[in-house]
């Protein structure tokens, strides 16, 4: 007997079928039912995210995405949490560059209670002077918390953007100042409430254990009589061309061990170099077959560990619309500086454009970024947030199945023209991190 | 199930015809009945038990293989090497390279990572599913034959060290780490990781003697799950693939005594740090006592999510921390339950004060029939949530083999939940919560923080860098 007795059987498709539509009002909703496992996802993205923001009101986005928890007409401050917890779901929300997102999960037989929650909030929202302050407090926290007293954060959330772009929209940091957050007044985030978060600007995805007739049905119950606002405008995200590369050091009091990120402006969204690109990055960094696996942790034995995605530091492609830099963030030995490792990189970069992919490799490829799509596809959240999200950015949810096709279509002479015109020395935008401990004993004395 | 759940929608349907009353929230029919997959279990010749559990979802297969051979039984001297040994199955066998592995992993859309907790080490795996074959190969490959190279082991020792250092320059592993110290001391459940000289003196003798001791296969669990071959063809498969693998005695679970409960203060001294990071903890209940239900009730209420009392008291009135919960790890031979926060350095002293007031209020009053009742259904509904892929439903059928469960356990879980009284659960919070006997652990600049700490007793000073 052999490992031969199960032969590998032929690929399976997996498919996920949906519904989409427009209310009255202009809220686009998108449903899919899955009726295996007794639970919904419901999932709210407005278009509006840090990029919105204005000077002076740094970090507005993500105050605001603070402030949807903190009550509204009819679920007034605690009850949202509350009312999704008790009845077994879990939530929350987040910020993204060009998009703020919320979501519940909850046992199927919940659903209404979720298009309860989430119409309420879009039909007003309790802004108090008191639950902005606490918000405020809240979000300087978690700044705290999650950057200003972490290694690599602030570099990451702070100074990458400032690096990688020069338009003041993409570049100002998303977390925000603590400045602009103290300006922030009440009158500010009504106003910011009435010209963003109007059902005309949402999309909802329902997904999981529904009936799409009842659901329709629950749906225009709850939200068909929210009214539409003017679409808000939205700023110009063009970046200036480029003129030649970039870089900066980053002194870290918190880290110990260095880093570098490496970034290069990458190519619009949906157009084919975009999927090149993508298809370029698996073999560079997807798994430890990968060629930087392979050649600096394995080869060289210079990096420590990496991660990088067209998104970066997000986490996928579908955070940012354009523009967007395809970045790598490593960290290193302490024997080889952040030039170096850029220079490192460069060179497996520079082996993909001169020497391209060969067959098998290309095959491992195909196979990983299909696996992957599928693994991803099992969650009802996940589903609703890429069907939402695609909807957002390109207006079609069907590339949540179609797109992969669109991956395993890339040819080797693309993927070798990608990284020839996009990834070259001259567009490289570089961040050394190096550890200064030494700095931040001194400035505790 | 369908029908019913049809019926029930109906009813629904005819409410919302009429204008909805948005002042409350709708009422909503009962969750329609579901069942977890049968599992089907058997067992090699040598021990080697198995479980099979078809879930035609998602064209993927997943598999756990899990050991008696956590962390808690590393060598005194070699604290690290079980997570260590996780970490080479991976890097070379007798038949493949670590390069080979990686590239065969690849190719069925496949991956594959050992790591080790402190009761288990567990290899996890899953690939697309008409690769089945090929990633049980891989599996059993990598257990049994692990080569350790020298070059391999080489590399892993550097870039541990690299590893451990980014790891303590984060607050939150060094609050970690001298937790796990005070509440469980010379136990081996008392270390989390390695040190730079453990990592120093790690070899591939040591390597191997780990695996040959514990990575046997009566001391195993395989669990297969996902759109698999059918059954008598995937039982041939894993006999072929496991069969000859030889039995050997079976290795004694380490036995060492837990230090007696005190209530002991340590402050993590951490120049330049922003915010304080405080956990309160204690040693606390196995999934096999009596108090574990209501002790995981209790923990819930107090920290369990975004409507407990510590969220809503520190976070949401006080303002004080972004994060505010608590957390109940049930390991085998003991619980941890841990309060964790992280506040800014002016107001460590309230809030350190607010969770041990929320504590002891747990112990001291009965918890009020609607707040439990929330609480019964956020538990049994995220147990629900946690089915959604074949991943959560690995973790969960791994947990109860190396956790040494009943098989009716996820079965019974939610009639247990539901049966939790007030008084069970304020006399387990009694028993196990109390800050009196507590570890208070805080990490944080001693320059800016010392000084508010000293309220509350004497604060045993250690070094972030040591």
């Amino acid at each position: 007997m052999s490992i031969a007795m199960i032969p590998p059987s032929p690929a399976a498709p997996f498919s996920v079928p949906y519904e989409k539509y427009t209310l009255g009002n202009g809220m686009r909703v998108i449903l899919s039912e899955d009726r295996t496992v007794p639970v919904v996802s419901v999932y709210v993205l407005y278009g509006v995210g840090a990029r919105s923001e204005e000077k002076g009101r740094t970090g507005f986005a993500h105050l605001f995405e603070h402030m949807m928890f903190q009550g509204s007409k009819n679920a007034p401050k605690g009850v949202h949490f509350k009312t999704v917890e008790s009845n077994g779901g879990t939530l929350n929300g987040s910020t993204h560059p060009d998009y703020t997102d919320y979501f519940e999960i909850l046992p199927s037989n919940q659903l209404p209670v979720a298009l309860w929650l989430e119409s309420d909030r879009m039909r007003g929202l309790d802004i108090s002077a008191a639950n902005l302050a606490n918000q405020k407090d809240a979000v300087k926290q978690e700044r705290r918390l999650s950057f200003d007293n972490q290694p690599y954060n602030t570099a990451i959330v702070d100074r990458w953007p400032e690096l990688a772009f020069r338009n003041w929209h993409n570049s100002h940091s998303l977390i925000g100042s603590f400045e602009d957050l103290n300006a922030a007044t009440v009158e500010d985030v009504a106003k910011f409430f009435r010209t963003y978060y109007a059902p005309n600007n949402a999309i909802l995805a329902v997904v999981g254990d529904i009936s799409i007739p009842e659901t329709r049905k629950l749906i225009e119950t709850y939200f068909g009589d929210i009214p539409a606002q003017p679409q808000p405008n939205h700023p110009d995200l063009t970046e200036p061309p480029q003129e030649g590369p970039r870089s900066a050091v980053y002194r870290d009091p918190l880290a110990q061990v260095p880093g570098v990120v490496v970034g290069y402006p990458g190519p619009a969204r949906r157009s084919p170099d975009y999927y090149a690109l993508v298809m370029a990055d698996v073999v560079l960094t997807a798994g430890e077959s990968s060629r930087l696996h392979q050649s600096l942790v394995k080869g060289k034995q210079s990096v420590v560990r990496f991660e990088a995605n067209p998104g970066w530091p997000f986490q996928g492609p579908s955070d940012y619309k354009d523009p967007n830099v395809y970045a790598l963030f490593l960290l290193h030995k302490p024997n080889f500086t952040g030039k170096q490792i850029a220079g490192q990189v460069q060179e497996q970069i520079d082996l993909l454009a001169a020497k391209g992919v060969d067959a098998r490799e290309l095959e491992r490829a195909r196979t990983q970024l299909r696996a992957s799509r599928i693994k991803e596809v099992q969650s009802s959240l996940r589903r609703a947030t890429l069907l939402a999200q695609y909807e957002m950015l390109d207006g079609n949810p069907a590339w949540i199945t179609e797109e992969l096709g669109q991956f395993l279509a890339v040819t080797p002479e693309q993927i070798q023209a990608v990284a020839k015109k996009y990834m070259t020395p001259e567009k490289r935008i570089s961040l050394e991190i190096v550890p200064a401990p030494q700095a931040a004993a001194k400035e505790s004395n | 199930m369908r029908a019913r759940f049809t019926v029930l929608c109906l009813i629904g349907t005819a409410l919302m015809a009429q204008s909805v009353d948005r002042t409350k929230p709708p009422q909503t029919p009962p969750l329609p009945a579901f069942r977890l997959p049968p599992v089907s279990e058997s067992q090699l010749d040598n021990g080697l038990a198995v479980a099979l559990v078809e879930d035609p979802r998602f064209p993927l297969v997943t598999v756990r293989l899990s050991f008696q051979a956590g962390s808690k039984y590393d060598p005194a001297n070699l604290p690290g090497l079980s997570q260590s040994v996780g970490a080479m199955l991976t890097e070379g066998t007798k038949a493949r390279s670590a390069r080979q592995i990686a590239e065969d992993l690849a190719s069925i859309g496949g991956t594959l990572v050992a790591s080790s907790s402190p009761d288990a080490l567990t290899l996890a795996g899953s690939a697309l599913s008409e690769h089945a074959g090929t990633l049980i190969d891989l599996v059993a490959d990598v257990a049994r034959n692990a080569a350790f190279p020298e070059e391999e082991v080489a590399l892993h020792k550097q870039n541990r060290q690299q590893e451990l250092l980014a790891q303590r320059s984060d607050p939150a592993y060094l609050a970690d780490e001298a937790m796990h110290r005070v509440v469980f001391g010379s136990h081996p459940y008392g270390h989390i990781g390695p040190t730079a000289e453990s990592i120093e003196r790690l070899d591939r003798h040591a390597l191997a003697a780990f695996r040959d001791r514990l990575l046997i296969p009566n001391n195993a669990t395989l669990i297969v799950l996902g759109r698999l071959p059918e059954r008598a063809r995937m039982l041939a498969l894993i006999g072929e693939k496991f069969g000859g693998w030889e039995r050997r005695p079976a290795p004694e679970a380490p036995q060492a005594r837990f230090p007696e409960q005190r209530k002991t203060l340590v402050l993590v001294d951490r120049p330049g740090s922003v915010q304080a990071d405080i956990r309160v903890a204690r040693r606390a209940v196995t999934r096999r006592e009596a108090d574990y239900f209501p002790l995981l009730l209790a923990d819930n209420i107090l920290g369990g999510g975004a409507s407990s009392r510590m969220f809503r008291n520190i976070r949401e009135e006080k303002g004080y921390a972004y994060d505010a919960h608590s957390e109940l790890d049930a390991r085998r031979d003991a619980g941890l339950f841990s309060a964790v926060t992280q506040v800014r350095n002016e107001v460590v002293e309230p809030a350190l004060q607010a969770v041990f007031s929320e504590l002891g209020r747990m112990a001291a009053q009965p918890v009020p029939a609607a707040e439990l009742d929330d609480v019964k259904n956020y538990l049994t509904g995220h147990f629900v949530l946690g089915l959604e892929s074949q991943d959560g439903l690995a973790r969960m059928l791994n947990m109860v083999k190396v956790m040494g469960l009943p098989n009716d356990y996820l079965e019974k879980y939610t009639p247990r939940v539901r049966a939790v009284t007030p008084a069970q659960i304020q006399a387990a919070a009694e028993r196990h919560m109390t800050p009196d006997k507590a570890a208070v652990i805080v990490v944080g600049d001693g320059a800016k923080i010392g000084k508010s700490l000293e309220k509350f007793g004497k604060f045993e000073v250690t070094k972030a860098d040591q």
